[in-house]
């Protein structure tokens, strides 16, 4: 029996007294993804915010990894969940090998140089990720898609069991989106729990083990693809008439907006 | 391959780097009116002065990199937050009051006045309820330095000719000391402030990334950024109310070395001390030398060199 990487009963989220998102319950396990979907400002952001307490109230139980993140220190958290934000600062004249070995900083002092095995390990996570070949370069020269990658890498080299990711392939075409889900796809295999939000439910629905659709403030339907990807939810999820069906070749699913606000 | 910024300085290029430190020292001990001065004027003039120029260089660099690493803006600099508006303001009150205040007192009280102005744009800023506490600071420190530079020339308009002159020189910056009592009194809030500092480099890179991305790597955002304004303010507002406000250095230096040691802050930090160093003993000696036998204030050489700098820069076509 595993121990979920992530579990949360009875959850709330808020800012002050806005409670933004309510009664949410989801068990993850390790090795799966999960999608959260759900229309803008419904609070996807805000779920994986909650998570860390990222200035986000939240009450509830939230377990990572079996203990309550109420328990943990700060750095005992970072090594349990890395979290990468949609917003990042895309200036920095870093290279992309010190952008990675920045991912290592739970592990060491504040002003601790790199070690060997932050090198090590940071060197492995390049690879894993397809950056290698850009660890001289600098960061603020890469291409939005090649920023995202090394910013994935630095939260690999964190050696997460829970991964946190917000829209990671918003604004990416479809070949970088295709291998931005495959790469989470390998990710998951090594045994990492990823949580993503995402709008992308054509070309990323079929990588999902689990869908979270938010609606409303809750959660409006979870569980596997197959019985969240329907006309009937999506479309009450999105506040639009959606026709959805799954293309047999290549199991994905298409959604299509209907006409009117039906 | 491309190896800029690759963070890999080099033993060559610290060695170098240390050697101009020395020799600058060494030259800035040996120039000066008198050309064979008796050995009081080195023990008590140009010794306290030397130390004096490298405290208040490693200072004001140091303080500049917090600065530019909170703000995640490469030209914040000290005086963003008010620090010399502050200081320039305490420092005319009591000139205009004709108070008799020794030296030492006036050390003291711009100190205070420096810190004062900061916890005000701190308050400030974060009273202001605004999400962002970065931006809610360049506001809050802009308003600090124009309400401060109005009050300045108030005072300047109601004082007499020969005490508006005092002001003028007072925001100058001087380096000029008798004896050790100054750069011992700079020596203790400045090693404090870089020990502070140092220790906290690599939490540094990680709020330059972004507060969140630091904040689920473990950093205690709040605080961190705390401590560092802190130690920043210390060191800023200890040095303008000791020499006056010496501008320059805290932009200046950090632009330079990012070129060498890249934008790792647990290097850019120690770098730009150095650098910090070497460009006031530079400026020191330089203002000594232009208008021998008499000596300009070291923060015109600062801002004439400073000027220069960012007009190359600008036209040298960088990205």
């Amino acid at each position: 029996m595993f121990v979920p990487a992530l579990t949360m009963a009875g959850v709330c989220a808020s800012y002050g007294d806005r409670v933004v998102l309510s009664g949410i319950d989801i068990s993850l396990e390790p090795g799966r993804i999960c999608g959260l979907v759900g229309p803008n400002g419904v609070g996807k952001s805000t779920f994986l915010k909650a998570i860390l307490g990222l200035g986000v109230g939240t009450t509830g139980k939230v377990l990572v990894c079996g203990r309550d993140f109420r328990d943990l220190t700060r750095n005992e958290l970072a090594k349990l969940v890395s979290y990468l934000p949609q917003n990042f600062d895309h200036r920095l004249r870093l290279t992309v090998h010190e952008m990675v070995l920045m991912g290592r900083h739970p592990y060491r002092k504040g002003w601790a140089p790199d070690s060997g095995e932050d090198l090590k390990i940071s060197g492995e996570c390049m690879k894993e990720i397809g950056v290698w070949h850009l660890r001289n370069r600098l960061f603020v020269e890469l291409s939005g898609g090649e920023k995202r990658l090394v910013m994935l890498a630095a939260a690999i080299a964190q050696e997460p069991e829970l991964l946190l990711l917000d829209e990671p392939g918003s604004s990416l075409d479809f070949k970088h989106l295709l291998e931005m889900w495959k790469l989470l796809e390998r990710l998951s295999g090594r045994g990492i729990a990823i949580l993503v939000s995402t709008h992308e439910i054509t070309v990323a629905g079929r990588y999902m083990d689990l869908v979270l659709a938010l609606a409303g403030g809750r959660v409006l339907a979870s569980g596997p693809p197959t019985g969240v990807f329907t006309p009937e939810t999506l479309s009450e999820v999105f506040g639009v008439r959606l026709k959805v069906w799954r293309e047999e070749e290549t199991g994905s699913w298409l959604v299509v907006p209907g006409d009117g606000n039906g | 391959m491309d190896e800029r910024g690759a963070g890999k300085p080099g033993g060559l290029f610290r060695v170098v780097f240390i050697f101009c430190l020395v020799a600058a020292s060494v030259l800035s001990l040996v120039t000066g009116a008198v050309h064979d001065p008796p050995s009081w004027v080195i023990m008590d003039m140009r010794l306290p002065r030397l130390v004096l120029g490298l405290l208040t260089g490693a200072a004001l660099a140091v303080s500049g990199c917090v600065l530019q690493a909170i703000l995640r803006n490469d030209l914040a600099t000290p005086y963003t937050l008010g620090i010399s508006a502050g200081a320039g303001v305490t420092a005319g009150a009591v000139i205009v009051s004709g108070l008799m205040v020794p030296a030492l007192g006036m050390v003291l009280l711009g100190t205070a006045g420096a810190l004062l102005s900061v916890a005000v744009v701190y308050s400030l800023a974060v009273g202001s309820g605004r999400g962002d506490l970065g931006s809610s600071l360049v506001l809050a420190g802009v308003t600090m330095n124009l309400v401060g530079a109005s009050f300045l020339l108030l005072l300047e308009y109601f004082s007499g000719a020969s005490r508006m002159m005092e002001i003028v020189r007072w925001m100058m910056g001087d380096l000029a000391v008798v004896g050790w009592s100054k750069p011992l009194f700079l020596a203790l809030p400045v090693v404090l402030g870089l020990i502070v500092v140092a220790a906290r480099t690599g939490v540094m890179n990680q709020l330059s990334v972004g507060d969140d991305i630091a904040y689920s790597r473990g950093v205690s955002v709040r605080s961190e950024k705390n401590v560092l304004l802190a130690s920043a303010a210390l060191l800023a507002g200890s040095t303008v109310g000791t020499v006056g406000p010496v501008g320059f250095v805290g932009l200046m230096v950090p632009h330079i070395m990012r070129t060498f040691v890249g934008s790792d802050y647990r290097k850019l930090v120690p770098a730009s001390a150095v650098g910090g160093m070497l460009l006031v003993i530079l400026a020191d000696t330089l203002s000594r030398v232009l208008v021998s036998p008499g000596e300009l204030p070291v923060g015109i050489v600062m801002s004439v060199a400073g000027g220069t700098f960012f007009m190359m820069l600008l036209l040298g076509g960088r990205r």
